[in-house]
């Protein structure tokens, strides 16, 4: 045994070193060797693209069309004051120009944000209710779960399709009866801001509440039932089971799930252009879009906000949820 | 045996820390050299299309080789009569050493040309040459990013262009500054109002005495004949056209109405291509908010205090808010509508004899007229405009600065620009041909179809108005085309609309 160890060393010292460096480690850093791989990629794959978009940012085409210049934060600038807001496609704005209901809606930042709020709250409510459905024990579960998962399964642009025919001028049936409600326009409402806007928050709950539901649902299924059982001898209630059994132990499940739809929910673009337009319902990623092709840098300045805000979001979402996130 | 000692002093984990990593890199390794090889394997077959090119280029000049001239080119074109369109070029004169080959381009013209704008500013050397869209031409052009053909074409071919081809065409593939060409007219696209022959005909109109084919008549007289007809035919719609929010309103339909009332975005015909900045922005005019109004009327037989009263309306449905060229072809197509306005493409498809195709289609019950107008050009507040007006389509070809075969693509410049090659273009295609006197040639009256209606083409491509394309007009176009879609939808008055594109108009006119 010795004598092959001796042969060994003789023969590749280095990686025998690097060998016994790895066994000598301790547990932690040995994880932490473990995952280079991992932030290699991740460096590739996402923060490579990330300061690259930051570089195209600092940088605005010159007056004549024919270069580029470096501008420093001034893309930023632009777009906080309103200068930026030319590139923008139709009236859109990126801050709102004031806060009458138009203004708001013209509003790249307030049209995400409400999106992002609406579309999330909802999901989590109807995904809740439809887990809460989905954890019991009935005859066809099974057929019900598939049923609950298609919307999820559809592709977001044959999704579109159908919510833009649901709406259209021509065969939209849905357009008389929701308009006499008064919650949509009579009359253009895939080109009206208010009436589209609703029409994309719509799609999204109706496609991604099942998203949702899947994961509250795992978290449900992993409560031990023996909790139940002790509820019913102490006599608790249907009620005073969800709130003090339930609820606590899915808060988790939850969360990540909340956080994990608000991070898809800021970069909405794909059923905006497909349903309605970009003019129309301008959302963060809209924009990105909108101005890449003539305007580099503000659509990179706009990417990288866009990114920021979600980062925001994101760590807040991950303060309130303490140890619990992630 | 070290392993085996290690691992049984770590049973605990079951795997050394050793194995594991070996086993993980090997796994590693074997993955990415698979995705490696898979990458490598799609990367051929999609570079399969540009792969002549290479082997052409040596051959320049040496006479027995063949040069492959690369032409980025429309799809659907490509499709059904590529190899019609090579041969035709062959047969007008493009020697047998040039082999064309068409690269087919995205059918969305917008997704074209950010490919096309990719493509330049990398400095790629294929495609050598591009059909690009008359609406982004200039644009190309104000970036440097195309070949200044007034330096490497020869001056017949110059003067041809200069001397034959329809001016206000040639001008969008011109630099405005300069004048120099940077692209060859291949077809112009002339809109036309065009109309179910036998409807109007019933309820007492004679399109044939009258002269409807060549002598434009005004919005008034259009209107009520339009309303006339609808209260007489059991159809659904008096009017289908355009009116999305999308580049062609403000193209095209918007511009068309708000000039054949003598309106214009920029002060008048002289300030179409710039220069930004400095120019005026009159889209807050009496006349353009006039024709908001009138399309109002249409639509919603709003009067305006008696300012429409001679005109018909109520026959437009509200649908054309949400409408691009298809949405309203459809309905007119199927016998539905009286009246629509379209490109040539409409007259070939719907103008086709109805038991020879499967697709909906009018024959001879179709009829076309050259748009309608509110005030003679004598009459019109800006310059240029007024008259019927005919919206600028078509598409120029283009030669890329970096091509490694000037010559060779001289040559394809030179057959592409023989009329015969043109009306061969006419007639398997529906191309017009880019030049005036060819639509009189008994040739193009003879094409099928699209013959028929040659006269009211060279009115309407006698009347032209080109959206006013400069390095802007992107951030214009749907700004315009927003707030001319609220005006008709009634969200907000004409005079408001206006005076919010004002606006936002001067706010991208800030250099």
């Amino acid at each position: 045994m010795s004598t092959e160890t001796g042969r060994e060393s003789r023969r590749s010292g280095a990686l025998v070193g690097v060998m016994r460096w790895m066994e000598n480690l301790s547990d932690t850093w040995y994880a932490y060797l473990l995952l280079i791989p991992v932030f290699v990629l991740l460096g590739i794959v996402a923060l490579y693209p990330l300061l690259r978009t930051f570089e195209l940012s600092l940088f605005a085409l010159s007056a004549d069309f024919s270069s580029t210049n470096f501008v420093g934060v001034g893309n930023y600038v632009g777009l906080f004051t309103g200068e930026k807001n030319r590139y923008l496609p139709g009236g859109t704005t990126f801050l709102p120009g004031g806060f009458s209901t138009g203004a708001l809606l013209n509003s790249a930042l307030v049209v995400t944000i409400i999106f992002a709020v609406v579309s999330v709250f909802f999901e989590t409510l109807i995904g809740l209710g439809q887990a809460l459905i989905l954890d019991q024990d009935f005859y066809g579960r099974r057929w019900i779960r598939a049923a609950i998962i298609i919307p999820w399964a559809v592709p977001i642009v044959i999704q579109g399709m159908i919510f833009f025919l649901m709406f259209n001028s021509n065969v939209g049936f849905l357009t008389p009866p929701l308009a006499d409600l008064g919650l949509l326009a009579p009359t253009n409402t895939l080109n009206d801001t208010a009436s589209a806007t609703f029409i994309v928050i719509v799609a999204d709950i109706w496609k991604t509440s099942a998203f949702m539901a899947l994961l509250i649902l795992a978290g449900l299924q992993s409560i031990d039932r023996g909790l139940y059982d002790v509820a019913k001898v102490a006599g608790a209630t249907k009620w005073q089971q969800f709130k003090l059994i339930t609820f606590p132990l899915i808060l988790p499940t939850i969360g990540i799930a909340v956080l994990f739809r608000s991070v898809q929910a800021m970069r909405v673009y794909g059923i905006i252009d497909t349903v309605s337009s970009c003019t129309v319902v301008p959302s963060l990623s809209c924009m990105v879009v909108a101005t890449f092709t003539t305007r580099e840098g503000t659509s990179a300045a706009i990417a990288f906000v866009t990114a920021a805000i979600i980062g925001i979001v994101v760590m807040g979402l991950i303060v309130w949820q303490g140890e619990d996130a992630i | 045996m070290s392993d085996n000692g290690t691992s049984g002093e770590r049973s605990s984990t079951g795997v050394s820390r050793r194995r594991f990593v070996r086993a993980a890199g090997a796994a590693g390794v074997v993955s990415g050299l698979a995705g490696c090889a898979d990458f490598v394997g799609g990367g051929d077959g999609g570079d399969g299309g540009g792969g002549g090119g290479d082997g052409g280029s040596t051959g320049d000049g040496s006479g027995g080789e063949t040069t492959t001239v690369q032409f980025g080119f429309d799809p659907v074109a490509v499709q059904n009569n590529g190899d019609a369109i090579k041969q035709a070029l062959h047969d007008n004169g493009l020697s047998d050493d040039i082999e064309i080959q068409f690269v087919p381009r995205d059918q969305d013209t917008g997704a074209a040309r950010s490919n096309y704008n990719r493509l330049l500013s990398a400095g790629e050397t294929n495609p050598d040459m591009f059909l690009m869209d008359n609406g982004w031409t200039n644009i190309f052009i104000q970036r440097g990013q195309l070949q200044n053909l007034s330096e490497t074409l020869p001056e017949e071919l110059l003067s041809d262009v200069s001397d034959n081809y329809f001016s206000a065409f040639t001008d969008t593939a011109r630099n405005p500054g300069t004048g120099d060409l940077f692209g060859v007219p291949v077809f112009p696209d002339f809109p036309t109002m065009q109309y179910r022959k036998d409807l109007v005909e019933e309820a007492g109109y004679s399109p044939e005495e009258n002269n409807w084919a060549t002598e434009p008549m005004t919005w008034e007289e259009w209107s009520n004949i339009a309303a006339d007809t609808y209260d007489n035919a059991d159809v659904d719609f008096g009017f289908t056209t355009q009116w999305d929010i999308y580049e062609g309103t403000s193209c095209c339909t918007f511009n068309e109405v708000m000039s054949s009332w003598g309106g214009a975005y920029f002060g008048g015909r002289d300030n179409l291509f710039g220069p930004i900045g400095e120019r005026p922005i009159t889209v807050n005019n009496p006349e353009v908010i006039n024709s908001l109004n009138m399309m109002r009327k249409f639509v919603h037989d709003e009067d305006f205090g008696g300012q429409f009263e001679g005109y018909g309306g109520g026959f437009t449905p509200t649908e054309i808010l949400g409408w691009k060229e298809e949405d309203a072809r459809a309905p007119f197509a199927n016998g539905n509508a009286v009246f629509h306005r379209n490109w040539p493409y409409s007259l070939a498809l719907t103008g086709r004899n109805p038991e020879e195709t499967e697709d909906p289609a009018l024959g001879e019950n179709l009829g076309a007229m050259p748009i309608p107008y509110a005030v003679p050009e004598s009459e019109a507040a800006q310059p240029g405009t007024g008259g019927t007006t005919a919206a600028l389509g078509g598409w120029h070809m283009t030669v890329n600065p970096n091509s490694e075969q000037m010559d060779a693509v001289t040559q394809v410049i030179r057959a592409a620009m023989q009329p015969d090659f043109q009306l061969t273009l006419l007639s398997v295609q529906g191309w017009l041909p880019p030049r005036p006197e060819l639509f009189n040639s008994s040739e193009a009256q003879n094409v099928p179809v699209v013959g028929r209606y040659m006269d009211t083409l060279q009115v309407a491509g006698n009347n032209t108005m080109p959206r006013p394309v400069t390095a802007v007009w992107s951030d214009q176009s749907s700004k315009i085309a927003q707030q001319a879609n609220r005006a008709v939808g009634q969200e907000a008055s004409s005079a408001d609309a206006m005076a919010t594109l004002e606006d936002s108009l001067e706010a991208t006119e800030q250099t």
